[in-house]
């Protein structure tokens, strides 16, 4: 497992204009026909002002295969977490878990590397006291044996609840 | 460390000296050794942690972009997360079966225009791929093979790229654009590569499974389709059967086999 230190305010020139949340201004393919499904949280209780860690589940279907967030071809997609972070609300880092290696039956030597299964991210949140909405997508673009599907994203909702 | 006194001198081993026995000159340079070998090796120990750390910071720049953090939702009043539509991923069946494939005209890599309908009279495959699909790529480089095997009798290839491309910024379209060609030109592509910036792919049922992969006959009709990775028989024997019909029995030249 790697933490990775999320760098502060991107994209925030691109979206300001819109009245979209930002994953919806994007013309990819409509999120239909999901590979990826957030499991859980729906709802957490947090200490307020204290670094807490919150483990986002979700389930691959069977049969089908993501890239992880780190593939090793440079033409293949990455899997994303996009989270809009609001008022009261700081996501620190996000850990995501290393890939397994996948390697198509023509191509045995050719290893992937991807998420299939139940995938958990972790996630380092620091709420102010009251309630809060962490609302996002993981972006992601999956495959199974013989084909590939554009990459979709699969929603995240959050109550955090600190006090 | 010193031996004890009482051990009995063995008469078979050589005679080792005795630590006592050294003189005080010969122990600080042994000393001194221990020294710098501890000390190079911590140093080394120092530059070798140093650089996994210049290593990691690197990576983590890079990977920084895996989590894309976003201003906060009061500033996009009125907004909604997108519903979730479960479902599996599946190819869709093929509408065009006996149809006449739809025609378009679209852009190559080099910028030339390119027409379906040009190719009447000739078999065409249709193959829609993206730069991020691996399974095309196992695919493409019997496409390139066949298309030497039956150019002469008639064979064409045109593959439509279905990357993802952003029509509204000139910069990133043109760098987008760039990759296509240049992932094509590392797949050795031999044939005209495409790029849908006017979903193309809409009439042809809106593919969705890549790669997904459409047999024309010389009449334009489209006599046999593939939905993912096809065995490398079914699309020779496809492309024999594209070959093979669509033009009166007097004209048709015969299928399979190089020529």
């Amino acid at each position: 497992m790697r933490r990775f230190i999320v760098a502060a305010a991107l994209l925030a020139a691109c979206i300001a204009p819109a009245q979209k949340l930002p994953w919806q201004a994007d013309e990819s393919a409509p999120d239909t026909h999901q590979s990826v499904h957030f499991l859980y949280p729906e709802q957490i209780t947090v200490a307020p002002g204290k670094d807490t860690v919150v483990e986002l589940h979700f389930k691959i279907n069977p049969g089908m295969h993501i890239n992880s967030h780190t593939p090793r071809e440079k033409s293949f997609i990455p899997t994303q977490l996009i989270v809009v972070e609001p008022d009261g609300l700081k996501i620190g880092s996000v850990d995501f878990p290393p890939g397994s290696d996948y390697a198509l039956a023509a191509m045995p030597n050719d290893k992937l590397s991807v998420y299939t299964g139940e995938l958990v991210l972790h996630a380092h949140i620091n709420a102010r006291p009251g309630d809060h909405l962490l609302e996002g997508v993981l972006r992601y673009q999956a495959c199974d044996t013989n084909s590939c599907y554009p990459p979709r994203k699969a929603p995240v909702a959050i109550d955090v609840i600190a006090r | 460390m010193t031996m004890s006194a009482q051990t009995p001198p063995d008469a078979a081993s050589p005679q080792v000296p005795q630590v006592n026995d050294r003189k005080p000159g010969n122990r600080n340079t042994l000393v001194i050794a221990v020294v710098v070998v501890a000390l190079g090796l911590m140093a080394w120990a120092g530059i070798k942690n140093y650089q996994r750390r210049k290593q990691e910071e690197a990576k983590l720049k890079e990977l920084q972009a895996m989590v894309v953090k976003l201003p906060p939702a009061d500033a996009l009043t009125g907004a909604t997360p997108p519903a979730s539509q479960p479902g599996d991923d599946t190819p869709s069946t093929n509408p065009l079966a006996g149809k006449t494939a739809p025609n378009f005209t679209l852009k190559d890599t080099t910028g030339k225009k390119v027409s379906l309908a040009a190719y009447k009279g000739k078999a065409v495959i249709i193959d829609f791929w993206a730069t991020w699909c691996a399974p095309c790529k196992v695919e493409i480089p019997w496409l390139e093979k066949l298309h030497d095997q039956y150019a002469a009798q008639g064979l064409e290839i045109l593959g439509v790229s279905e990357d993802d491309l952003d029509l509204d910024d000139q910069a990133k379209l043109l760098k987008e654009k760039q990759d296509i060609a240049n992932s094509a030109a590392g797949l050795h592509i031999n044939y005209p590569v495409l790029i849908d910036d006017s979903n193309v792919a809409k009439p042809y049922g809106g593919i969705d499974a890549l790669p997904t992969t459409f047999f024309v006959d010389r009449s334009g009709k489209v006599v046999a389709t593939t939905v993912g990775l096809a065995d490398r028989d079914e699309i020779e024997a496809n492309i024999k059967k594209a070959l093979g019909s669509g033009v009166p029995q007097a004209n048709a030249q015969p299928a399979g086999g190089q020529s």
